[in-house]
């Protein structure tokens, strides 16, 4: 009879363990089993109760980290993004263009030309010979330490594309450094007006504006003689 | 589709010609417009001809030999050809395929252009004289 009692009284607390267990596997942690009895099951118990204490302390910690770790690659995308921002405006900031004269654009530019700059650089100069009508851009290249075949050949396109605009590009002020790396690189410059200073690149200029006044007021003076009937 | 409906105009004031392209330009109009164009300078002896692609946003390299080339056939004509206001897109796509259009005269503008045709027959009016 009582052993009827002891397998029943068992099968009760296996219950109420697998009850435990169950309800911890659904996310209850604070579940414990927490039994008074002293029998042959306390130390099961025991030991169960403290693997879900050891699994409870495990999880919250993997959590924390898990949120730090969020946090951190949030800010990393947030200093991503502000890394292009920056760059993208330093490019437009590296090509300004000015006009500082009647008709007069200058674009100086300082720094190592890359690919993408020069490419940046030619955009702004053309919408900005576009927009302002300007006839005449001075590029001046003062500022740039060193230049390779495929910036050469950059520049080199800037200058046919204004052409085809209408407008007339000089390249001034290219260091000997360049000079010679042109000419090494067999890049024929000779089609394009360059100066030795921004200051030669700009009476240049000048003297250019001075010609086309010139031709207007003739053309304006004369073209009504040449009508006699 | 029929290509007469679709002709572009060409006006003549004074001396020149102006021709404003305003539709998307495909091959078999731009042929037609080069032979249009030449045949439009013998018949009113024009001394320049302005051609305005400011409306184009695309050149190909087909339109683009046909600009150069139409230039260099009315040099023969004994006029010059101006083209005028081009997009810098264009430009920029036309040195991309190295369409550097060589004795192609360009201006910013209309204006520009027919100052520069003006300045140019006009010299030629004084080396006569």
């Amino acid at each position: 009879m009582s052993e009827i009692l002891n397998v029943q009284k068992a099968k009760e607390r296996i219950d109420r363990i697998e009850d435990i267990l169950a309800s911890v596997a659904a996310g209850d942690l604070d579940a414990r089993i927490q039994s008074d009895i002293e029998d042959d099951f306390t130390g099961i118990e025991a030991a169960i109760d403290l693997l879900i204490n050891d699994l409870t302390e495990e999880l919250r910690q993997r959590e924390k980290m898990q949120k730090e770790l969020e946090n951190k690659l949030s800010k990393i995308q947030e200093q991503q993004k502000t890394i292009l921002q920056q760059q993208e405006d330093l490019l437009e900031l590296s090509s300004p263009v000015s006009k500082v004269w009647d008709n007069i654009l200058i674009l100086p530019v300082i720094g190592t030309l890359d690919s993408q700059r020069t490419q940046v650089m030619m955009e702004n100069l053309l919408q900005k010979i576009v927009d302002t009508g300007c006839t005449i851009s001075i590029l001046d290249i003062t500022g740039v330490p060193t230049v390779d075949t495929q910036v050469a050949n950059h520049l080199l396109k800037t200058v046919t594309a204004a052409r085809l605009l209408g407008a007339e590009c000089i390249i001034s002020g290219i260091s000997p450094a360049i000079a010679q790396t042109i000419v090494h690189l067999g890049i024929d410059l000779s089609a394009i007006r360059t100066k030795a200073t921004l200051q030669d690149a700009m009476i240049f200029a000048m003297k250019q504006n001075k010609r086309a006044d010139e031709i207007r007021t003739l053309s304006h003076i004369v073209i009504p003689n040449e009508k006699p009937d | 589709m029929d290509f007469h409906e679709k002709r572009i105009p060409i006006i003549k004031i004074h001396d020149y010609l102006i021709v404003s392209i305003q539709v998307d330009m495909h091959d078999k109009l731009a042929i037609q417009l080069q032979s249009q164009i030449l045949e439009e300078i013998a018949r009113t002896r024009a001394k320049g001809v302005l051609i305005d692609i400011s409306v184009l946003e695309m050149v190909d390299s087909f339109i683009g030999r046909m600009l150069s080339g139409m230039a260099s056939m009315a040099a023969i004509m004994d006029t010059s050809v101006v083209i005028v206001g081009m997009q810098p897109a264009v430009a920029i796509t036309l040195v991309e395929l190295g369409l550097e259009m060589p004795g192609v005269d360009t201006a910013l503008n209309m204006e520009k252009g027919m100052e520069m045709l003006e300045s140019r027959l006009n010299n030629r009016k004084q080396d006569f004289f």
